[in-house]
């Protein structure tokens, strides 16, 4: 179901995500925190800043050669029926999940996410992230970038987009983390975001598992 | 034109002069100016004057009767002398004294409305000096000749070459004497009196009254505009220039730092730039000859940088408000943004240009003047126009009484400074009047004397914590800056809880510095979302726990229908 290309990039990202939230905390309070040196974090930062703009394009690259970038696009042709398989996601994991419901989405290799996630990550992979790497390039640079940080009115509304954003994804990320354990186990979705399938347990009937994504892996 | 008419003038002018010229040689005879000149020739013949100046009696005869009053007797122009009566022991106090008694005899023939018909200066002149002062005494020669002959500086040498003055409408006296030697030795010594003085020729002599000798200065720099058109045209962006537009009359003019006639050529006199600032600012003086370029400087080293080299020789700028001398520092360092970038930069590459994002905000003295206070300072600038907005004009802007002050207006809570709030305030009522404005940052020392201490490489401040941590050490002190109409900054306290406040990110959205301006409450949003991020699990894992035992249930009896 993950492809070894995304397999990359996802661990890549979660690794990179983590120490920019760690070393940006520590340069935003380097007051209270004390984890590095200022130097050392701007270092990290600096670094795995340019890891993470590559490494969006290996996603971006991925996903428009195999044309399979449409797992992210909502079927705005049907906002009704999608509207209401939303609200099923979202009964899903505010009752359903206590109850012992099935979820309502299984995911396949062509249809990986369900409307919850399919929102979310659109909005994060065509909104947020590139708009946290052009505003931490603009941190990285501003002389450089200086005529364009001038246009969103200056290098403080520049920051300001950066924390808004890192806010967002240091709360992102922990809520990521417990909805990826809500596989039908606990490892089931971590395991297979290494391994690249997920096993097929019908007897649980919780989730995904489909053979076609296994298979759709192709490796 | 009949032969009636020239008749006519001509007998017009035989009555004229006639009577006049008849008078004056009343009684002339080569015998008598023989007699006279019986003694009078002796070249030792003087007398000692009561102030024990020696004046000479001695006159040259054959010189004399060369001049325009050769023919005129001595008893002519020396009427209180006869044979009868001399050598008379006459008490002459001085020099001086006796020049204004013999010219007074002058006026027997040149009559007051004669001079003035014909050059208007002169009667004022006359008014003044004694005439042999500029005509001389015994070998006067015709002006007339003097004008067609002489070279134009000659000319006008023959009056100011003496110690002339002119007078002030405030009573000041304003030296008119050239120093023929000095303007010799001057930058200008080919050119000729009158292509500066342009009103003025062989023909023409106006008149010009001046309020003081000041405004005669300030008026005179117009006359240096004609040749020098780029320094004019630095001159009028500078801080000096908006001073005296300001009417601050003490603000320098061009000769206030070239001097006049005597005006050196900056190629030859390499103290310029530093010798005629200290005419004003000599309490910098002794700072920057305690930094590394004044030391250089004083051991001879003449390409040393001067005030000049950084603040400009002509579009001279305060440090205060513009970020612009450092250019001046790089005029001289050219590579300092690569040198920097060494060690300053940003990884993955050393890009110079990070170290200028530096150089725009921290003044050069700010890291390289050791030990000396620093400051942030916010100065407002219209954002459209990208210029300095004015006190007066903000004021104006505002409305209201303006006796009040800008601070007045801005610290509502009258406490001596602003906070973020009368920041915001200020910010707000000035886009409902139509003005946007942003309040620049940046870093420099406290004290102009400290900025010009600048010390050796191994002294600047290298250690970022100084400035990227909140409440770093160099951010304790903010102030806002406000400049004058009259060039001169308006230093508000500002508190420095403005780099970190949510109300200043608009105000002062083109200064951030990472660590020490970010904004608090941010933080405070970032902790919220931490627990709100951890909440979220631990609830709803919590709700899982608590509804376990209905999912057992339930698979028992799906377990069951299996």
């Amino acid at each position: 179901m993950h492809p070894l290309p995304i397999r990359i990039w996802h661990w890549v990202n979660a690794f990179a995500f983590i120490l920019l939230i760690l070393t940006g905390a520590q340069i935003k309070l380097g007051n209270v925190l004390h984890f590095f040196s200022f130097q050392t974090a701007v270092t990290i930062h600096s670094w795995l800043g340019w890891v993470l703009v590559f490494n969006y394009f290996i996603w971006l690259v991925y996903y428009l050669v195999t044309g399979n970038i449409k797992i992210y696009i909502p079927p705005l042709n049907h906002p009704v029926e999608f509207g209401k398989k939303a609200l099923n996601q979202a009964k899903f994991y505010g009752w359903g999940i206590m109850v012992g419901d099935e979820n309502p989405h299984h995911s396949t290799f062509y249809n990986k996410f369900n409307p919850m996630q399919q929102v979310s990550y659109l909005m994060i992979m065509v909104a947020l992230i590139p708009l946290q790497l052009i505003t931490g390039l603009f941190l990285w640079d501003p002389h450089l970038f200086g005529p364009v940080v001038n246009l969103i009115g200056g290098i403080q509304i520049a920051d300001l987009i950066h924390i808004l954003l890192w806010i967002f994804f240091s709360a992102f990320i922990i809520v990521h983390f417990y909805l990826a354990t809500l596989g039908h186990t606990t490892w089931a979705h971590i395991i297979a975001m290494f391994s690249g399938y997920e096993d097929e347990h019908d007897d649980h009937g919780h989730e995904e598992g489909h053979s076609h994504g296994e298979k759709s892996t192709g490796h | 034109m009949g032969t009636k008419k020239f008749i006519s003038v001509f007998l017009f002018i035989s009555f004229m002069i006639l009577p006049v010229y008849v008078s004056a040689s009343k009684g002339v005879s080569a015998e008598d100016n023989k007699l006279c000149l019986a003694c009078h020739s002796d070249k030792t013949l003087n007398k000692k004057l009561m102030n024990k100046e020696i004046l000479s009696l001695s006159v040259n005869g054959a010189e004399f009767s060369s001049s325009v009053h050769g023919k005129v007797s001595c008893t002519g122009c020396h009427p209180d002398i006869a044979m009868d009566n001399h050598p008379q022991s006459k008490i002459i106090r001085s020099r001086k004294d006796f020049a204004f008694s013999v010219s007074r005899h002058c006026s027997n023939c040149h009559t007051a409305s004669q001079l003035d018909k014909r050059q208007p200066i002169h009667k004022a002149l006359a008014a003044k000096g004694p005439c042999i002062e500029c005509h001389g005494s015994h070998y006067i020669k015709s002006v007339a000749i003097g004008k067609v002959d002489v070279k134009e500086n000659t000319y006008c040498l023959i009056c100011h070459r003496n110690k002339i003055n002119m007078s002030m409408k405030n009573g000041e006296a304003l030296s008119v004497f050239i120093d023929e030697a000095a303007v010799a030795n001057s930058a200008h010594a080919k050119l000729q009196c009158t292509q500066c003085h342009s009103e003025f020729s062989k023909t023409q002599h106006p008149v010009r009254s001046f309020g003081s000798r000041r405004a005669y200065s300030i008026a005179a720099a117009e006359l240096c505009l004609t040749c020098h058109k780029e320094a004019a045209k630095l001159y009028a962006s500078s801080v000096h220039i908006e001073q005296l537009k300001g009417g601050n009359t003490k603000a320098p003019a061009c000769t206030d730092c070239h001097g006049d006639h005597a005006i050196a050529s900056v190629k030859k006199d390499k103290a310029i730039g530093v010798v005629s600032c200290n005419k004003c600012h000599s309490d910098m003086n002794a700072s920057y000859e305690a930094s590394m370029h004044g030391k250089a400087r004083l051991k001879g080293n003449e390409k040393a940088p001067s005030c000049a080299s950084c603040h400009n020789a002509h579009n001279v700028e305060s440090a205060k408000m513009t970020t612009k001398i450092k250019d001046g520092c790089l005029r001289c360092h050219k590579d300092a943004a690569k040198v920097h970038s060494k060690w300053l930069y940003n990884p993955p590459i050393k890009l110079s240009s990070f170290a200028k994002a530096h150089f725009d905000a921290v003044s050069c003295a700010a890291c390289h003047s050791p030990g000396a206070e620093r400051a942030i300072y916010l100065s407002l600038y219209d954002r459209r126009t990208g210029k300095p907005l004015t006190e007066e004009e903000i004021l104006k802007t505002l409305g209201g009484p303006e006796t009040e002050g800008l601070m007045a207006r801005i610290d509502q809570n009258a406490n001596g400074s602003i906070d973020p709030k009368e920041m915001w305030g200020l910010f707000a009522q000035l886009i409902k009047k139509g003005v946007i404005t942003t309040f620049t940052g940046n870093m420099d020392v406290q004290k102009a004397t400290e900025a010009h201490m600048i010390g050796s490489k191994a002294e600047g401040v290298k250690d970022c914590d100084k400035c990227h941590k909140p409440d770093a050490e160099l951010f304790q002190n903010v102030f806002v800056v406000v400049k004058k109409a009259d060039g001169k900054p308006t230093v508000l306290k500002a508190d420095k809880g403005v780099l970190n406040s949510i109300y200043t990110i608009l105000p002062v959205s083109k200064f951030y510095a990472l660590g020490s301006s970010s904004v608090e409450l941010l933080d405070i949003l970032f902790i919220v979302a931490l627990l709100g991020g951890i909440a979220v699990p631990i609830g709803h894992l919590s709700l899982r726990v608590i509804t376990s035992p209905l999912r057992a249930l339930r698979r028992m009896g799906k377990g069951g229908k299996k």
